[in-house]
């Protein structure tokens, strides 16, 4: 377990008992503890801070805690109880579906530890990123791509038929595909890093380094993910 | 104990079950029939009727009776505009307002007819229970089911018809979930299931995956308007020509079709119209119809992230699945053939009993965690849907967005809720409106109000708001787009109360006796009959008339009496003496409408 959530404690509002964070009943009185606002999605399934996730592991732990705090198990519960049940289960079946994906687990891990790629979850900002300027990793594909749509859309308007430039879009997506591929691979690469620098418990300075990289492949991935998707209109649009 | 039941409340039937040693049970009549036809039909007098008896009047006095009901909860009088002129009785409401229906002199709500339904079933599930001698026999609580792809204004107008019938809504679960229910009790089995749900009215897909215990949806997708009623108004557009025909002819017509409907499902051909009618021709007209369901289920088959090899199990739930051609679809796309054990009528209802125990009992054996069919969103600039919480999120699900003022002092934000996938506002379905209100005053853009959207298990929308500068909470009107306020709510529910209360005992007289009369009313207009002499010569036994006279003149004598019983044995005797002549006498009126031929003309 990461050290960072230990020190922090919430208080059962039943009884006055102190609990750990990521504790989801009173241990003193057993009642279901309300959800505080300083949960994170790890330390409520019981997971460490880590980008690689077991699928069946995760599997076990959303039906075991869907079967504790399930609001059918509490429908003559208290009031108190019962919103405490809809919190908790709203609150799992977001942290599960979250961290279900490595895509959605990169993002969330991001922004948890201050380095988001974007705004805070479910704040208008976090479309942000997609407005962004070109990643410099990116700006000679980006530049080759444009010109080609260009040409593309002229030869269109001049009437060629679609058997001349339709096999030039598609070639114009190989190499942006093959840079996704790396992106992904890298990604797989970084995540394995960063496990292995909270495990040996790394110093700060490694980390950072870590989800800076982190960070900067993930906007050249959505970046390159919007730019197959242009490609994919632009064929589509035949 | 008040008792709690499981209620399937569908476009053509309702049933009602309950839960006994664990095992769920359907509860049915004393004829053994556990479907109530979901009809109800206001006679002139005020006089409710609901399920078979509803159902008949159809054909006498189809105005004044409702049926597919189902199709209008939650919406609004312009969505219904194209299809009111295939109903009898007359589609109102004000633009831009809830739908009514005309029945007679009234106009009832969509939740309002089908509370009458509910009550019907309340009332059987009473006399069940009341019949094996138990203590206390209310009905107070159900699970009431809803197709999967019902929205947040369709699931909130059946938790309204509950409240109305005087029932305490336990949960509102989705179909074809609690269809999977009914099947996992026997087989505790592992893997992935796709139920497919075709009924009257609707269509449903559910993907499930299930594991110790746990049955989870992964995706659901659907069509809430195609069914069974579909194919019958394809049907009767065959047979129907453009001569004007009464609304009775045309329900003649119906019946004949859902007849010729049902045939086909055990047999090659029938006769439909004095004419051949095959099951190839049938397949040809209805082809189209399960067309339609094949999108969506490739859509919830790729949300799951699954091919449809990878499903284990194909269930098959609704009367429509009966039809063949469904059947081979299902399995062509599956590669697999369906199961059809348990009746697919019924099993929706067994597994509604089944959550209703679970929610009483606390019983911890099995545990459904279903999903939002649709995505929730709210309105941003250029009148673009941003959404907020995805489609196939599993529910209870969450989800804020934080907003701010666009002028200096600004103290109120208006928000436009919507559900659906659509990019622009008017493609999806507006929910609700509300208006944002109590912001501190502050310069342009400072104010930050983070608004919570939560969906509960019940798949129904609450809001609340909070300004995060001051801490405050703040208040949130929501006015539904298609749907009842609670103050309507109330006050339907007052008013059956005054409708239903009083001296139990003495109600189930007038009821009796009620009975009685329209027994004895339509008796007589069987025996004036303009062909009556005919049908006496042609169809009828030596004597059947006698014995009706002697029977209905009976009914008369103790009509009056306050013996409950009796009259009602006479009742049951005179519905039985009646019951060929009934038959004839309807057979002929099919037949006429069939060809083309009113039966006053006749």
């Amino acid at each position: 377990m990461s050290s960072s959530t230990t020190a922090t404690l919430q208080v059962c509002r039943e009884c006055g008992a102190g609990a750990p964070l990521d504790a989801h009943f009173c241990a003193q009185c057993e009642k279901i503890l309300p959800l505080g606002r300083h949960a994170d999605y790890f330390a409520f399934l019981g997971l460490p801070r880590k980008l690689q996730i077991d699928a069946a592991d995760l599997e076990r732990r959303f039906r075991d805690l869907s079967r504790r705090f399930h609001p059918d198990y509490f429908y003559n519960a208290a009031a108190a109880e019962r919103r405490a049940s809809l919190e908790r289960s709203s609150y799992l079946n977001d942290a599960y579906r979250t961290l279900k994906q490595p895509a959605s687990r990169i993002d969330y891990l991001l922004q948890l530890e201050g380095f988001g790629a974007k705004g805070p979850a479910g704040t208008s900002e976090r479309d942000a990123f997609s407005r962004a300027s070109v990643p410099p990793a990116l700006l000679e594909e980006v530049f080759a791509l444009n010109e080609e749509l260009d040409e593309i859309r002229e030869a269109r308007a001049g009437g060629a038929p679609a058997s001349e430039w339709k096999p030039r879009l598609e070639r114009a997506r190989v190499p942006i595909e093959a840079k996704r591929a790396d992106h992904e691979s890298d990604l797989r690469d970084l995540s394995a890093r960063w496990d292995a620098a909270v495990e040996r418990g790394a110093p700060d300075a490694e980390r950072r380094r870590i989800l800076d990289a982190l960070r900067e492949r993930v906007l050249e991935r959505n970046y390159i993910s919007n730019l197959l998707a242009t490609i994919q209109r632009e064929l589509d649009a035949a | 104990m008040s008792k709690v039941v499981g209620i399937d409340l569908g476009t053509t039937n309702s049933l009602v079950a309950y839960v006994e040693d664990g095992a769920p049970v359907v509860i049915r009549d004393e004829g053994g029939d556990a479907l109530v036809p979901s009809v109800v039909s206001v006679a002139e007098d005020g006089t409710v009727r609901v399920g078979r008896e509803a159902e008949r009047r159809l054909l006498t006095d189809a105005q004044r009776t409702a049926y597919s009901i189902k199709r209008f909860m939650g919406k609004g009088r312009e969505d219904v505009q194209h299809e009111a002129e295939h109903f009898p009785f007359r589609v109102a409401g004000e633009a831009g307002g809830v739908v009514r229906i005309g029945l007679g002199a009234r106009e009832y709500t969509p939740p309002e007819i089908s509370a009458f339904v509910l009550r019907e079933l309340k009332r059987r599930a009473e006399a069940f229970f009341a019949g094996r001698g138990e203590i206390d026999s209310e009905v107070d609580r159900a699970v009431i089911t809803v197709p999967a792809y019902f929205n947040d204004a369709q699931r909130t107008a059946t938790r309204d018809a509950g409240r109305i019938a005087g029932l305490e809504v336990l949960r509102i679960i989705n179909e074809p979930t609690a269809a999977s229910l009914a099947y996992g009790l026997d087989k505790r089995h592992t893997g992935l299931i796709a139920v497919y749900d075709l009924g009257g009215g609707t269509f449903d897909i559910s993907i499930l995956r299930v594991e110790d215990g746990v049955f989870q949806v992964l995706s659901t997708n659907g069509d809430t308007h195609l069914g069974g009623d579909d194919i019958d108004v394809l049907l009767m557009d065959t047979v129907l020509g453009d001569r004007p025909r009464s609304a009775e002819d045309v329900q003649g017509v119906r019946r004949a079709v859902i007849q010729a409907k049902w045939d086909l499902s055990d047999r090659d051909e029938t006769t439909l119209n004095g004419q051949r009618f095959t099951r190839a021709a049938f397949e040809a007209i209805i082809a189209p119809i399960v067309e339609r369901t094949i999108g969506p289920v490739r859509q919830a088959l790729a949300d799951a992230g699954l091919e449809p090899s990878q499903i284990d199990e194909v269930v098959l739930v609704g009367g429509s699945t009966r039809i063949p051609l469904v059947r081979r679809r299902v399995g062509e796309i599956f590669g697999k053939t369906p199961h059809s054990e348990l009746n697919p009528d019924e099993v929706v209802a067994l597994g509604a009993a089944v959550q209703a125990d679970i929610l009483v009992t606390g019983n911890r054996e099995m545990l459904l965690l279903d999903v939002t069919p649709l995505s929730l969103g709210i309105e941003t600039i250029g009148g673009v849907v941003s959404k907020i919480i995805m489609r196939n999120s599993t529910i209870p699900a969450s989800g804020s967005e934080m907003f701010t003022t666009a002028v200096d002092n600004q103290t109120a934000v208006d928000i436009h809720v919507l559900q659906g996938e659509r990019e622009l506002v008017a493609d999806n379905r507006s929910l609700a409106r509300f208006k944002l209100r109590g912001i501190p005053p502050m310069p342009a853009g400072m104010a930050r109000v983070q608004v919570q959207f939560q969906i509960d298990a019940n798949g129904i929308l609450s809001v609340t708001a909070r300004e995060l500068r001051t801490d405050v909470e703040q208040a949130i009107e929501v006015k539904p787009s298609y749907g009842l306020t609670d103050e309507e709510v109330e006050r339907m529910l007052l008013d059956s109360f005054e409708h239903a209360e009083a001296d139990f005992e003495a109600r189930l007289l007038i009821e009796a006796r009620n009975e009685a009369e329209s027994v004895i009313q339509a008796t007589d207009k069987s025996l004036r009959h303009p062909e009556f002499a005919a049908i006496e010569k042609e169809e009828l036994a030596p004597g059947e008339r006698q014995k009706i006279e002697s029977v209905a003149a009976g009914l008369r004598m103790v009509l009056n009496s306050k013996d409950r019983e009796t009259i009602q044995k006479w009742t049951h005797a005179l519905n039985d003496a009646t019951q060929h002549l009934a038959e004839v006498i309807m057979n002929r009126t099919v037949k006429a409408a069939l060809s083309g031929k009113s039966v006053d003309d006749v």
